[in-house]
């Protein structure tokens, strides 16, 4: 499985980004390599409108199976996410990355 | 720190005058952030001393390059702005019809063309008269709001917020349910919805309304000049109990608001009653926001 977290910072222990578009990192983990992988988003400061689409288009290229974040996405993101079969689980936005990847393994977060 | 962010979806209805009475209430315990950058008017009620200032930049124009460009035309052939003209034989954007889309410049065979981003107005971080922080934004003429600048607005507040350990946000949000506002309420930890016994009213709270219901977001309404139409207080009423929103408040319409507004006061300020109403409703709205998990 491959799961990715919007973050305000690059590790474990940063907590997570409630918003999506704006998002300042994605963290991937793939379980099966036991490994994150950090993406920086912080580009997205910069833009001015449809951030969320934007944030949608990395995640999209890629593909996690699920996405763990805040308060989830906007209409446009999420038709984006919904397209590419991601499964977005919210309400960890006063989590750590870790924390967040706990609840979820314990069926804790809420699936949009 | 917990955000709260005051939205109405249609204009006139009291957001920002009851925004400001909020802040006034809370005073210490609050950073004010004016993201209806579009219209500001918190400053007006607020009266910050714009202590802090700084250009912002959002959005692009194209520009084209005189030396570099070949007139061949292409790039005005393929604006679908109408914003490219030929002006003394030199091809020029046109700086207010030029939506930023960078066509032209995709297009162009000489790369004489750049989108660099505009100085589109300033952005604030100031005290105010009534002893809290404002962070607020001023836009030039023909500039819009964007989701970027009230990210950027409600960033800086937060930060403030973190550093001064001060508890809670006070986010007056955009009009519409837009890009602005979706970013406005990315974050938020309550919303509370200002709207009026309208028919535009209800229709725009149900919208925003759909907005808030899709972040999941925790949301009360306050309506404002109530006994105004008893009908559509009822039916917004209604909407509001079958969608689990808190009723927060009802506000009966009294000229000495307006009035207050006219003279630079916050309706908070208006007598010792109207303090009171104000301080019960901020103590509702902390008691929902703490309640939350």
């Amino acid at each position: 499985m491959k799961i990715a977290f919007t973050a305000q910072g690059p590790s474990w222990n940063d907590p997570i980004d409630p918003r999506f578009g704006r998002a300042q990192y994605l963290l991937i983990y793939d379980e099966e390599k036991d490994k994150l992988t950090v993406i920086d988003n912080t580009a997205i400061n910069q833009v001015a409108h449809g951030a969320g689409p934007e944030t949608a288009r990395k995640l999209f290229q890629v593909n996690p199976n699920i996405l763990i974040t805040g308060n989830g996405p906007g209409g446009n993101a999420a038709r984006v996410l919904e397209n590419a079969q991601i499964s977005v689980f919210i309400g960890a936005g006063s989590l750590t990355v870790e924390q967040a990847y706990q609840k979820y393994k314990n069926n804790e977060l809420e699936k949009l | 720190m917990k955000e709260i962010v005051i939205i109405s979806g249609k204009g006139g209805t009291g957001k920002t005058s009851i925004t400001a009475s909020l802040a006034k209430v809370a005073h210490e315990e609050v950073v004010a952030a004016d993201c209806d950058v579009d219209a500001a008017d918190m400053h007006l009620l607020l009266q910050p001393d714009f202590a802090n200032s700084e250009d912002f930049y959002s959005g692009v124009i194209a520009q084209i390059n005189q030396a570099k460009c070949i007139k061949c035309g292409k790039c005005k052939d393929v604006c679908r702005f109408d914003a490219i003209s030929i002006v003394d034989k030199q091809y020029v954007v046109s700086q207010l019809d030029c939506e930023g889309c960078g066509y032209c410049a995709q297009i162009c065979p000489r790369d004489a063309i750049t989108t660099p981003q505009q100085n589109v107005g300033n952005f604030y971080i100031s005290s105010t008269r009534l002893n809290m922080p404002l962070v607020h934004a001023r836009l030039g003429i023909g500039a819009e709001n964007s989701g970027k600048l009230v990210a950027k607005v409600k960033n800086e507040a937060k930060a403030l917020a973190e550093k001064r350990k001060i508890p809670y946000l006070l986010v007056d949000g955009p009009p519409g349910i837009g890009c602005p506002v979706i970013s406005s309420l990315s974050g938020a930890d309550f919303v509370v919805f200002v709207t009026e016994p309208t028919i535009s009213g209800l229709h725009d709270l149900e919208r925003v309304y759909e907005l808030t219901a899709q972040f999941k977001l925790l949301a009360g309404c306050i309506i404002n000049k109530a006994d105004l139409n008893k009908e559509k207080t009822a039916q917004i009423k209604k909407f509001i109990r079958k969608h689990n929103i808190y009723e927060l408040d009802q506000i009966n319409y009294d000229e000495k608001f307006s009035e207050a507004v006219t003279n630079g006061y916050t309706a908070a300020e208006i007598n010792k009653e109207y303090e009171r109403n104000f301080k019960h409703l901020w103590e509702k709205i902390k008691e929902i926001v703490l309640e939350d998990k």
